[in-house]
């Protein structure tokens, strides 16, 4: 009868259909033709877009290798990896913040020491620090590919109809110059976002987290395993930042991350505080002049919070050695191009890269190139990312709310603790 | 009875025509801020209109995302799961209404006890179920989790039962096999709850989020539910843009909706009426 | 019904399609995931059993409470005002107003989009800076409110949000109910001069008792699963103040790897949900399931 007729047409699509998925899905790697060395990236908007172009010349200047490449929305990317890596079906090669290879390793990530000796990897190319935050148990897991402290930008039109001439190089003078600018100018003093909408407001516990070390405190204790922020220093980094907000009402309150950035690229605020990856937005602003440097140190010397972008390998099955070979060659030749990469704002690793005239040529990112430097990693703890995130939400409400600072710090404390007790 | 349109009845009707524009106006809101120029939405003045409509994000859409595929993807696989949940669901919501066996009554419950499970408790699980057998990353992934749907039974099984014995019991005494009872007598005078049912598991499968999210990988094989999220991450800031991907998105569903608008609404009622 | 002693035999063979991958993609994950939430696994590294210690956490974790807590909130922010509309509009759409059969289709028609659309769209139109609601505002003299990201609001837009979005299926589901009721019912109500409002309380009401009853229960269940419309509009912010319970444990499933935290939360969500269909489904006095 008609129905079945037409159900059994239909199970026949499906069937084919998921046949053509299933094939599909499948990735040949054993074939004539070039090597493909499948690749996920976290990188996305501005980023994606420059990471692309990257990827794009790297495919048209091989007849060899291939690669292919996907972008998945930042919030699950490692979700997914993480999955994926259990399940054995992550691709070739991977980026990872630095901070996060150390939930992979050992297992996960291959050890690049006897490949990189094998391929004679010029490992000594690289700037040290960021290439030795890559390391594990003696071991390399990973090859940086850029450093990305937080900075801060000014626009220099702005502070000029402000009558200010210099950078602010440390707190006082930076509500100085923002409530200068507000006063004369109307614009915002300080685009700093307090606030979660689309981003949670990290742009806050980033700043905390500077002005610990610029302070010579720390995050987290040595080993690790306590909170060591709930201090005098503590006090000031916290009280610093809920008075930008409260006291002298330079940044509004509940500014989302978005609505910072595009405050400042529309050019309504003197000041931001964001990425070295912001840079690349801003470029593509018109008419917005404006200056991009190193973190000040705002009430001591200068740190920044800074992250880092590796490529690492995962160790799903037993490595062909040919296979990574390939692999080191695209991690060779997106490291060797890191001016390409830096029109994303991100200060390359590679020596080789930073003196080159390509690099020195590129506006803005030679000014804080330097900030590399003064840049401090994350502590090197699987609880990071959840005290991160849980410290965003905490600081949001100490400075949407005023908080008693004490008694947030102790409050911050005391679930850190918690926390780490989960791991 | 002659009706006095007084006052009273003017009012009401005015109250009832604001409300029915308000509610309406979200969808209306949406189709105009996509025809906007971007930077026209975020300077300080406002438009109601677009100063200077385009259709340029709409061709952004479709030029520099990939949310044709995405629609193409969500056709497939809510399609097919679609058709799979008929498949399946008939024929135990048959026996449940028309055939006595033992432990009927215990396996029906068991069936009605899935439809309060969180689907939150199954992802890992089953993330990993699907990886043994190499299919994360598939349209088979996102379908098969969604094919047992216990409502479906439910709305079956009650309809079933509303169908008289003495129909199947003629069949039967034709010479009839239960089977051929079941395609030829229950099934063709079930089309409305068939119908229903259809709909709810499409509409259920169009709109699944979280399962989607993690079992396909690349871009290029997300469904369009969890595309557009996709589009907020990366697109955030560019609101005409995120606009024309929903409006894009919406018109699938609004078809769907036209085509089978009587359908759709007889199909919930009658579940409801049956529940 | 077909008589004979076939009953068995063919009652379990058409329950077999269903019942294999019910059994293999419902019941067996269900089963698996229980187990998991008796270890410590970060899917990374091999399962370790620590007994109870992943619930007896969950007792002291305040984000557990909070979270709890919201997606209570929007349980009862949503259930009466999402019965209560779809009730009116019910009654719109059986009055005998000319605009009820626009109206049945417009107070519908939200209910066809998914959850990324219609979050999208309410997310613009709530946006603080740019958005339509607070341009109005503007325009009145107010000041701009931020409906997504001041705790004060956030749970109420999102809710708002739901209405709707989901409002007209219990419209329609009131509404077939209603249509059900014989107008000899009405007529001899009119005749002892009874108002508008009482007939609804005194007559609609009860006689649609059941379809309320069931509304009821569903709205109940489909709130305390809410994710998908918080997490896009808010995120879950501002700092945290609308995490539901489903994105917690989510996060704690998919960004910090505590697989088995996350299961034995998934599980106390599922235990409560039980009961509180339970305790509805008694105090709505249902025969069936």
């Amino acid at each position: 009868m008609k129905l079945k007729k037409m159900l059994a047409l239909l199970l026949l699509l499906i069937a084919s259909t998921g046949l053509i998925f299933a094939q599909g899905a499948a990735e040949t790697t054993t074939q004539k033709g070039p090597t493909v060395v499948t690749f996920w990236s976290l990188f996305t908007g501005g980023d994606g877009e420059f990471f692309d172009a990257m990827i794009d010349e790297f495919n048209a200047t091989h007849t060899d290798i291939q690669m292919k490449t996907d972008t998945v929305k930042f919030d699950s990317y490692y979700t997914k990896l993480t999955a994926a890596l259990a399940a054995g079906t992550a691709p070739d090669l991977v980026v990872v913040h630095e901070a996060n290879i150390r939930n992979y390793v050992p297992d996960q990530l291959l050890a690049l020491d006897p490949y990189l000796e094998e391929n004679n990897f010029p490992v000594d190319d690289f700037v040290s620090a960021p290439l030795e935050a890559c390391k594990f148990d003696g071991q390399y897991y990973a090859i940086p590919l850029d450093v990305h402290p937080i900075i801060m930008y000014a626009n220099t039109a702005l502070l000029k109809q402000a009558g200010i001439n210099d950078l602010p190089t440390n707190y006082e003078e930076l509500i100085a110059d923002a409530k200068a600018v507000q006063d004369k100018t109307g614009a915002m003093g300080i685009a700093c976002d307090n606030t979660t909408a689309v981003y949670k407001a990290y742009t806050l516990t980033r700043l905390f987290f500077s002005m610990m070390y610029e302070q010579d405190g720390q995050m987290l204790s040595d080993d690790n395993m306590s909170a060591a922020f709930n201090n005098e220093y503590g006090v000031k980094a916290l009280v610093a930042l809920q008075d930008m907000v409260n006291k002298y009402e330079v940044t509004p309150q509940g500014l989302d991350y978005d609505s910072s950035v595009n405050a400042f690229k529309l050019g309504q605020a003197a000041f931001h505080f964001n990425g070295v990856w912001a840079t690349g937005t801003f470029e593509k602003a018109d008419n917005l002049d404006f200056v991009a440097v190193a973190l000040p140190g705002l009430i001591g010397k200068p740190a920044a919070w800074g992250g880092s972008h590796t490529l690492a390998i995962p160790a799903t099955e037993a490595k062909d050695p040919d296979h990574v070979k390939d692999i080191l060659t695209c991690i060779d030749w997106i490291t060797a191009h890191g001016e390409m990469w830096s029109l994303a704002g991100h200060i390359p690793t590679r020596t080789s890269v930073q003196e080159s005239d390509a690099f020195k040529a590129l506006p803005y990112r030679a000014g804080y190139a330097s900030a590399a430097a003064s840049t401090v990693a994350p502590p090197a703890t699987d609880a990071w990312s959840e005290i991160y995130t849980t410290l965003s939400d905490k600081l949001e409400y100490a400075v949407a709310h005023n908080s008693n600072p004490q008694m947030a710090l102790d409050d911050m404390e005391k679930t850190v603790n918690k926390i780490i007790m989960t791991y | 009875m002659i009706e006095r349109k007084d006052f009273k009845y003017y009012v009401l009707r005015i109250i009832e025509l604001i409300v029915l524009i308000i509610w309406l106006f979200p969808l209306i809101w949406m189709a105009l801020t996509s025809l906007h120029v971007e930077n026209d939405l975020i300077s300080k003045s406002f438009h109601f209109l677009p100063a200077h409509p385009t259709l340029a994000n709409y061709t952004k859409a479709f030029t520099s995302t990939y949310i044709l595929q995405w629609l193409i993807n969500s056709i497939i696989i809510s399609t097919s799961t679609m058709i799979l949940t008929l498949i399946i669901d008939a024929p135990i919501a048959y026996a449940f209404a028309k055939i006595k066996f033992k432990g009927k009554n215990v396996l029906f419950w068991l069936v009605m006890a899935g439809m309060m499970v969180p689907f939150q408790v199954l992802i890992i699980p089953l993330y990993l179920q699907f990886n043994s057998y190499h299919l994360i990353n598939t349209s088979l992934s996102v379908i098969l989790p969604r094919v047992a749907l216990p409502i479906g039974v439910f709305i079956l099984k009650q309809f079933f039962e509303g169908i008289p014995n003495a129909l199947e019991e003629s069949a039967f005494l034709d010479g009839a096999t239960r089977y051929k009872t079941f395609s030829s007598v229950i099934l063709p005078l079930s089309t409305a709850a068939l119908t229903t049912v259809t709909i709810l598991s499409f509409i259920n499968s169009w709109n699944d989020f979280l399962w989607p999210l993690i079992a396909l990988n690349d871009t290029d094989k997300y469904t369009i539910t969890v595309g557009i999220a996709n589009f907020q991450g990366t697109h955030g800031t560019e609101y005409a843009l995120l606009l024309s991907g929903a409006v894009i998105a919406s018109i699938p569903q609004f078809v769907f909706y036209l085509f089978f608008r009587k359908k759709i609404v007889e199909g919930i009622a009658m579940a409801g009426l049956k529940g | 019904m077909i008589p004979g002693n076939k009953d068995s035999r063919d009652g379990y063979i058409f329950c077999i399609p269903f019942l294999l991958i019910y059994i293999l993609f419902m019941v067996y994950p269900l089963i698996n995931g229980f187990i998991i939430s008796f270890f410590k696994y970060n899917i990374l590294s091999t399962k370790k059993f620590i007994g109870l210690a992943n619930y007896r956490t969950l007792f002291s974790d305040s984000k557990f409470y909070s979270s709890l807590w919201h997606t209570t909130q929007f349980v009862l922010i949503t259930t009466p005002s999402l019965l209560i509309l779809g009730f009116l509009m019910a009654l719109f759409v059986n009055s005998k107003s000319p605009f009820k059969v626009a109206g049945e289709s417009i107070f519908f028609i939200p209910y066809v989009f998914s959850m990324t659309v219609v979050s999208t769209l309410w997310a613009w139109l709530m946006q603080k800076n740019y958005g339509l609601f607070n341009h109005l505002l503007s325009t009145v003299g107010l000041n701009p409110v931020g409906w997504l990201i001041d705790s004060k609001w956030a749970i109420w837009s999102v809710s708002f949000a739901t209405l709707w979005w989901t409002a007209g299926f219990n419209m329609i589901l009131m509404s077939a109910a209603i249509r059900q009721i014989p107008t000899e019912i009405y007529n001899s109500s009119s005749i002892d001069g009874a108002s508008y409002w009482q007939t609804v309380f005194k007559i609609t009401m009860p006689l649609i008792k059941k379809t309320l009853s069931l509304c009821l229960i569903l709205q109940v269940i489909a709130s305390f699963n809410v994710f998908g419309q918080v997490f896009v509009m808010t995120g879950g912010g501002p700092y945290g103040s609308t995490r539901v319970l489903i994105q917690y444990i989510y996060e704690n499933g998919f960004s910090y790897f505590k697989m088995g935290y996350s299961a034995a939360m998934s599980y106390i969500l599922f235990a409560l949900i039980m009961i509180c269909s339970l305790i509805l489904n008694k105090i709505g006095g249902n025969e069936d399931d």
